[in-house]
Order: structure tokens, then sequence, then C-alpha cells
């Protein structure tokens, strides 16, 4: 109203450039003024534009959202006080990988603490249900965060994985190559960040990535042992499938 | 601070290291031994420290924390299987968390016993879902429509 006022005012002294900037000012104090008033509102509002048309429009798509109301503090390490002393509450499914690809980053944040504070709750109602000896209220909730959990943090990797390959073309987050070590086996070494390069660093070299010839006898019994295993494991299931075929001769074998 | 985080190495002067998606959780309890009112107790992961207690509870849980205490709680190790095979228990890292700002915290009751309904198991339960499922079994098929059991098969 204060803008309003202004903006007439201003609008008989000077000229319409001088009233754009002003309605300009009035959308820009408006939208600012929006998250103090409700500060625990997570909606994400559009980009500025001048016509204050939209801007009324904004302001009542937020009044008419529905937010919980906000608590603070140690309290939500608690379920709600309706909900205490029921043997089920109601709950939804979980969050799906394909409801969490369309999120934005920021949403996904968001929603990361909204899960870790609902799991903190579950874990301490599921302490309290023990230690109470009773049964935890619709356990299964539990269950669901994790795997909500697990799904947002696949979706994240999945576009860290993306703008990896865009920026610096590696596969993986972590470098590493194949090496082998001081009995001849080969493995997956990961590669560590030093704060001095590698000749410097005596540590790093009393690392050993070979095996003396002597070792070579003995890689290649490790080898000898590994194929006899997987021979016994083929001949075995023959035996079986062929004792089978004995017994019902008209059994389709699978695969 | 969190479990899955490799850090990039720190040296001095670059910006200070965050992480985002702390998959660190904790459990409040109630305490076993009777404690202040200001003291609240949790149990928390083996790799949190003091210092991640209480950025964790005045970051995400906005709780004011004036002080943090730690200690390892050794579990028995005396339990025994079917196959007589010693069963650990796991150990787990307790916290004492201080309130500061005069707050104090008492653990609520979280089961209260409901006086209209009946204990589970006991005499008046079962007849009372005995006459429930009786009652929906009177009950005509809302799939006919209203229609009288006289037409139709």
């Amino acid at each position: 109203m204060l803008g309003k006022r202004h903006r007439s005012k201003m609008a008989a002294i000077s000229g319409g450039r001088v009233l754009s900037l002003c309605r300009q000012f009035q959308s820009g104090f408006r939208i600012s003024t929006l998250p103090l008033q409700r500060p625990h509102v997570f909606t994400k509002l559009g980009p500025l534009s001048p016509c204050p048309q939209t801007h009324v429009r904004l302001v009542a798509q937020c009044r008419s959202l529905y937010t919980s109301s906000c608590r603070k503090g140690l309290e939500e390490f608690f379920d709600i006080p309706e909900n205490w002393g029921e043997s089920t509450v109601k709950s939804g499914a979980p969050w799906t990988a394909k409801q969490l690809r369309t999120k934005s980053n920021e949403d996904l944040h968001k929603l990361w603490y909204v899960l870790l504070k609902e799991k903190n709750m579950l874990l301490s109602i599921e302490q309290e249900a023990k230690r109470q000896r009773v049964p935890m209220p619709s356990p299964e909730r539990l269950r669901k965060v994790d795997r909500s959990m697990i799904r947002l943090e696949t979706v994240v990797r999945e576009r860290e994985d993306a703008i990896r390959l865009l920026q610096t073309g590696q596969e993986r987050s972590r470098p590493g190559a194949w090496r082998k070590d001081l009995f001849g086996r080969t493995y997956w070494y990961k590669f560590k960040e030093y704060p001095i390069p590698w000749y410097l660093n005596t540590r790093y070299k009393r690392k050993r990535f070979f095996s003396a010839p002597f070792v070579n006898d003995f890689i290649r019994l490790r080898i000898e042992q590994h194929m006899r295993r997987r021979r016994r494991k083929r001949l075995a299931e023959a035996k079986r499938h062929s004792k089978l075929m004995e017994k019902f001769p008209n059994m389709v074998s699978k695969a | 601070m969190s479990r899955r985080v490799l850090y990039p190495l720190y040296q001095f002067g670059n910006p200070q290291l965050r992480i985002f998606r702390p998959n660190f959780f904790l459990t409040l309890v109630r305490p076993g031994k009777e404690q202040p009112p200001d003291t609240v107790q949790f149990r928390i992961p083996m790799e949190m420290t003091k210092c991640d207690v209480k950025n964790y509870l005045e970051k995400i849980y906005s709780a004011p924390v004036a002080a943090v205490r730690t200690r390892i709680q050794y579990c028995t190790n005396k339990k025994r299987n079917h196959l007589n095979q010693r069963v650990k228990r796991p150990d787990y890292k307790a916290a004492y968390v201080q309130l500061a700002q005069q707050q104090t915290f008492q653990f609520p009751d979280i089961f209260p016993k409901k006086d209209g309904e009946p204990e589970e198991g006991s005499m008046e339960a079962i007849q009372e879902k005995f006459m429930k499922d009786e009652q929906q079994r009177q009950k005509p098929d809302p799939r006919r429509g209203g229609v009288p059991e006289w037409f139709g098969i």
C-alpha cells in the first residue's frame, strides 16, 4: 500500500519512466518480503518479472499452499504428539528415483535433511520402544526412509557423473588404476592426494607394486587352484543336471 | 564429518571443507541414570566427534548447545547363539549434550496408555475383533449396488 501511494505521487511529479522504475521497486519489495513472512515455505519463486499482476498471482499461490507447522529444536526427535500411543501411523510411499530426477539440486538437498530428521525420529522411537518393550508403531517407515535416501544418493551421483563426464571426461569420481601387489595379485588401487610429489614421499616409495621373480611359481599355483575350483564346480553342475535328466527325461533344461 | 566423504587434501589457506548430505544418524534416548534437566543423551555413530555433535544439533536442529561430553559404551560379548558361538552386541558412542540458554529437556512419554482401547490379546479385544468381522460378513456386497440377493446368482 505504501508503495502504491508512493508510486502515484512520483508519477504526478515526473513521467512514465520513473513510474516503471517505481513499479519495479515495488515488485522487488514484495518479493523480498515474502520469505520473511513465511520462513518455512519451501517454494521456489519464479524469476522476477516487472508485471505486478503475476506477483499478485504468486502471492495467492503461496497463501493457498499447505505447510505444516514449523517445529524447531529437539521435539523433532519425536513424532507429532497426535501420533503418540497409536499402534499404527499412516505413511506414504518412499520417493522413487523417477520422482527425484525431476527435482532440482536445491530441492534434493532440502529433502535429504527432511529424510535425515525423519530417520532420526524413527530411530529414537524404535529405541524407546525397545526399552519399554512395546511394539514400535509402523516400523516399515524406517525402511521407506532408507530406500528414499539411497535413491536420492543415486540421483545425485548420476548428476555428478554427468557433469564430470562433460567437464573432464573422467568416468570415476576417484581415479585409480589396476596394480599388482607384493604377491602378484592384481587389485584396484585408488589414487590419493599427497602434499608432496611421489619421488620425495618416502612412505609412498616404501609401497611395492611389483612382485619378485620367485613369486611367479606361487602365482602359477594360485591360478591352477582357481581353475581347478572352477572345473570342479562346472563338473558338479553337469553331474547334477544329468542326474535330474535321468529322473525326469521330459524335463526342459533351464537356460 | 561424514563417513562417505573423502576429503580433498586441506592446506593452509584453502576454504573450509563443507559437507552436503551428512549421513550421521542420532538417536535420542531416555537417560538410564538421572541427568540434570538441561542434559540430553544421544547415541551417536562411532566416527562422530564432539564438535560434530555440536554443529549437527546447532545447524540442523537449531538447538543451542553449551557442551558435549562423549563416551564409548562397550556392549556385551557374553551372549551365545544356537551354535554356542559368542555374539557381540555392537558398541556405540553415547553423547551427553548440555543445552545453552537455560533450556531444559524432559524425555516425553511417547507411548501413553489409551483408556478406550482394550489391551492386545485380552478377552475383550478378541471379542471386539470377532464382532467386527461378523458385522463385516453380514454386510451386503457393495459391488451389487444395493440390488437384493433375490436377483441374479
